[in-house]
């Protein structure tokens, strides 16, 4: 699904990011993305985004060299991935309901096709209660619940999350985990940043850790 | 806490919130763009207007001057002009001032109560004609040019200098709304960009979900068209609304006199069916170069986002 050949990544004429990559992802597979501040996580993240492009070295995802794609190919790749940040990033002017909407909006869906399929994941994700309500007024828990459920209405093959639990207390995190557990169980290949510690050892999936810019894979 | 399990039957927000203090500032702007452009069309209209309502009445009148010559009969040369020029083809009438109407037309020169029985003054033939611009005028001169004496009128310098100066008003006019427009598409790009940065986060996500550029220029065009068609309604309303109140200005508060001579430049001060129809149009017309601009602007800026 995901193929780094000798990826690396530079800002301007900054020294690389990420140095000399070479792993690959299966479908299905759930993966934490480990290292100290300054390691290169949120870099990587942008790279299976497919918000950056190499400096160095082939991307291969879905079947496809993401170097050799245009801007448009990009787009319509990127709505394969969800993604889930720390800061949440949902809209405030919109309601739950309508953020959690939000990317079969963009695919030109009407509200009648997705209204029903929206509610159940705002159930499924414990907050069919709130999908009235604006983000201002949901708890740090209820907003990264929106956006894991915005990140996974359109039944993305990948789901990114960027330290999805670095703003919630540790009770909620286990439960977020639990909650991403569920959507890889679906099929949903999962790949989370983070830095808890105490949360990756609970949770036994592979680890994938950068130090330097260099990635080290544990327990695959 | 309640429950609020229904879902959502209202129509959706839009993805760009039309609510911001830049908005309002913007809509407020291009009203005062939409009056102006009003005010500056509706006077081209005015003026456009008057000139061929002048030029068409001046048209349809030639004058004959008669000037006495000694040895020769005024009254008999009178009747032979007027005789002449009603036997000429296109000529509706023909008939001479009295000899009190022409010391009339010499008022505003020598001053009144002056004796003018010992002064021997040209007499003058006013020929209506069926039509302005009558193609049989040519004829008439030659006819007239056999009086002698006689020499025909057709006011045709004065029309030129007319149209002229209606023609130079209208191009100023033209000019002025082309500034405008200039300064309302300038206004509109700052105001976008400005857009776009306070909602730069909107954007970042609806990249991030996969939305595309189009698809974003799309969204801002249409907060943009909104805005717009609200300002330009505004602005082509209070244009309508000034020349109404001009027009009853004119007509009820300003002294009889000065109400004739502004009814006399400008008609009886109505922008008629074609004036609204024309300041009506600036609607759509300013609506549709707000989205048109927005959307440009906001796909250079996606495309060169620093």
């Amino acid at each position: 699904m995901i193929r780094f050949e000798n990826v690396g990544l530079r800002y301007g004429n900054d020294p690389e990011v990420l140095k000399d990559l070479s792993f690959s992802i299966k479908p299905g597979s759930f993966h934490f993305l480990t290292g100290p501040s300054g390691a290169g996580k949120t870099s990587l993240l942008r790279l299976f985004l497919l918000s950056l492009r190499p400096t160095t070295g082939n991307i291969t995802m879905f079947g496809k060299k993401i170097n050799r794609l245009n801007q448009d190919r990009l787009l319509q790749l990127r709505r394969h991935i969800g993604i889930v940040f720390q800061e949440f990033r949902l809209l405030d002017h919109l309601t739950t309901f309508e953020n959690v909407a939000l990317p079969l909006r963009v695919l030109g869906q009407d509200e009648s096709e997705y209204s029903e399929n929206v509610k159940e994941l705002l159930d499924w994700v414990g907050l069919g209660s709130r999908m009235n309500a604006h983000p201002p007024v949901l708890s740090g828990g209820e907003k990264q619940r929106a956006a894991i459920a915005r990140a996974v209405i359109g039944r993305p093959d990948i789901l990114l999350a960027d330290e999805p639990t670095g703003n919630v207390d540790p009770e909620l995190s286990e439960r977020l985990l639990h909650l991403f557990a569920e959507l890889n169980r679906m099929g949903t290949t999962i790949i989370i940043a983070t830095h808890e510690l105490p949360l990756l050892e609970k949770f036994n999936y592979p680890r994938m850790q950068l130090s330097n810019g260099r990635l080290k894979i544990n327990g695959s | 806490m309640a429950p609020e399990k229904t879902i959502p039957t209202q129509s959706l927000s839009p993805i760009v919130p039309t609510q911001s203090v830049s908005g309002r500032t913007l809509m407020l702007l291009i009203a005062i763009m939409t009056f102006l452009s009003g005010v500056t069309l509706g006077a081209v209209v005015l003026v456009q207007k008057s000139a061929i309502a002048w030029s068409s009445e001046v048209g349809r009148e030639v004058t004959i001057q008669i000037r006495p010559i000694e040895g020769e009969v005024m009254q008999s040369n009178l009747r032979t002009v007027i005789s002449l020029a009603k036997n000429s083809p296109g000529v509706a009438n023909a008939y001479a001032l009295s000899l009190d109407q022409s010391e009339e037309l010499l008022i505003p020169w020598l001053g009144e109560g002056l004796d003018l029985s010992a002064l021997s003054i040209p007499r003058l033939v006013i020929v209506a004609l069926d039509r302005a611009d009558s193609q049989d005028i040519a004829q008439l001169q030659a006819s007239v040019q056999t009086v002698n004496g006689a020499t025909l009128n057709t006011y045709s310098v004065w029309r030129q200098q007319l149209n002229t100066m209606a023609g130079t008003f209208v191009i100023s006019g033209l000019l002025v709304l082309f500034l405008i427009a200039s300064a309302t598409v300038l206004a509109i790009i700052f105001a976008t960009r400005g857009t776009m940065a306070s909602n730069r986060s909107i954007v970042d996500v609806l990249h991030f979900i996969g939305a595309s550029n189009s698809f974003i220029a799309g969204e801002f065009q249409g907060r943009f068209l909104r805005i717009g068609l609200r300002g330009s309604i505004g602005g082509a309303a209070a244009s309508l609304l000034f020349f109404f109140g001009v027009g009853i200005t004119v007509s009820n508060v300003l002294p009889a006199q000065s109400g004739a001579q502004l009814n006399a430049l400008f008609g009886t001060f109505s922008l008629g069916f074609e004036g609204i129809v024309a300041i009506a149009i600036l609607i759509p017309a300013i609506s549709a170069l707000t989205a048109i601009t927005s959307r440009l602007t906001v796909q250079s800026f996606l495309r060169n986002p620093s």
